[in-house]
């Protein structure tokens, strides 16, 4: 093939474009993580609750939800849970795996799921779609969705 | 069919589309999640949707129909007289909430604090609190559905172009620098081969000469 003599004006433009868009896509996907996790307990005292995203904007959570998340645990867990619960996805469009930092969330889980989970490995937890599904419609503003860079090294 | 890029045959460009396709199928796989799970999330919303919606025409039903009743009751303009004192601004809740990169409205309704009702109970029958209950309930049903619905349309909006950039990368973007690896490679490869040949051959030359 012989090269174009613009080619390489033309190839570099692209280049550039491509890049910019694939890491406008990276930025995206993970533009609603939290910059800070907050306590069920606070999150109950606050007359607006809300979490500071890492785009700067705020995210409501629902009353309805914290009330479920304090019904399902004792005084002293409400302040140890730390909202909103992340979900990773792991690259593989059949499960996703749950960020648990105590057994709180494990707890939580087992609750809204109505079954008996186990650590994967310390500190997470792997679900299925249809749980997925259950859990997300149960607690929308209270969970997150984390695309992990585990998955973009692999 | 997948198109040959417009590039200088050298090895630094190879190196360089070896990148841009990792970086790419890198991207590919984290676009392919986002958009089952924002396929996950529009089958959800649209379960949701339904039910709030049957829930809303319950309610609404309810409400005319326990407001008919305490009208009758009470008589239309004791109750409207009643009624006017309490009047109150709705106020809601409103703000965006991220799913997978994309915003959606999340709406709540503020409920008065202390449970205050606004009107005379010792001059009204359960009948008007049954009516302001369930006029509450249909307003709470009003507001989910109305986020349900806009999550909705954004969703569909959102897996629309998802899709066209899955569709782009799967179909368009990665065959293309697939085709032009495997060209350069080959060509790289015809090149040694070359070489090697005329090396060969200068090497039989130079035996000749000897001999």
């Amino acid at each position: 093939m012989i090269p174009h003599p613009a080619s390489e004006v033309t190839d570099s433009v692209y280049d550039k474009l491509l890049h910019g868009w694939l890491a406008g896509e990276l930025r995206l996907v993970n533009k609603g993580l939290p910059r800070e996790r907050r306590s069920l307990d606070e999150l109950l005292l606050q007359e607006r609750p809300a979490i500071r995203c890492t785009d700067g904007s705020e995210q409501p959570v629902k009353r309805n939800e914290l009330r479920l998340l304090s019904d399902l645990l004792e005084e002293k867990e409400r302040k140890s849970l730390l909202l909103p619960i992340l979900i990773e996805m792991t690259g593989d469009e059949t499960e996703a795996v749950v960020l648990c930092r105590s057994d709180i969330e494990l707890k939580v889980l087992t609750s809204i799921l109505g079954m008996r989970l186990n650590y994967e490995r310390p500190g997470r937890v792997r679900i299925y779609r249809p749980q997925l599904a259950l859990l997300r419609s149960k607690l929308r503003t209270t969970t997150q969705y984390a695309f992990s860079s585990s998955m973009r090294n692999d | 069919m997948a198109q040959i890029m417009k590039v200088r045959p050298t090895k630094i460009e190879l190196v360089k589309l070896k990148r841009r396709l990792k970086l790419s199928q890198r991207v590919q796989k984290i676009v392919k999640d986002r958009l089952s799970i924002l396929t996950m999330e529009f089958l959800q919303a649209a379960r949701d949707t339904v039910t709030a919606k049957q829930r809303t025409l319950t309610a609404m039903s309810e409400a005319y129909k326990a407001m008919t009743v305490a009208s009758g009751y009470h008589g239309y303009v004791a109750l409207q007289k009643e009624l006017v004192a309490c009047e109150a601004d709705i106020t809601v809740s409103a703000g965006p909430r991220s799913v997978a990169g994309i915003r959606l409205p999340s709406l709540e309704l503020n409920e008065p604090s202390g449970g205050l009702r606004g009107y005379n109970l010792t001059q009204t029958s359960s009948i008007v609190d049954s009516a302001s209950d369930t006029s509450r309930e249909a307003l709470r049903a009003i507001i989910e559905l109305a986020e349900l619905q806009r999550g909705l349309e954004l969703l569909g909006a959102e897996i629309n172009r998802t899709k066209r950039i899955t569709n782009a990368l799967e179909y368009i973007v990665i065959p293309s620098l697939q085709v032009t690896i495997r060209f350069l490679s080959m060509k790289f490869e015809e090149r040694d081969r070359e070489e090697k040949a005329r090396l060969k051959r200068v090497k039989v030359l130079l035996a000749r000469k000897e001999q």
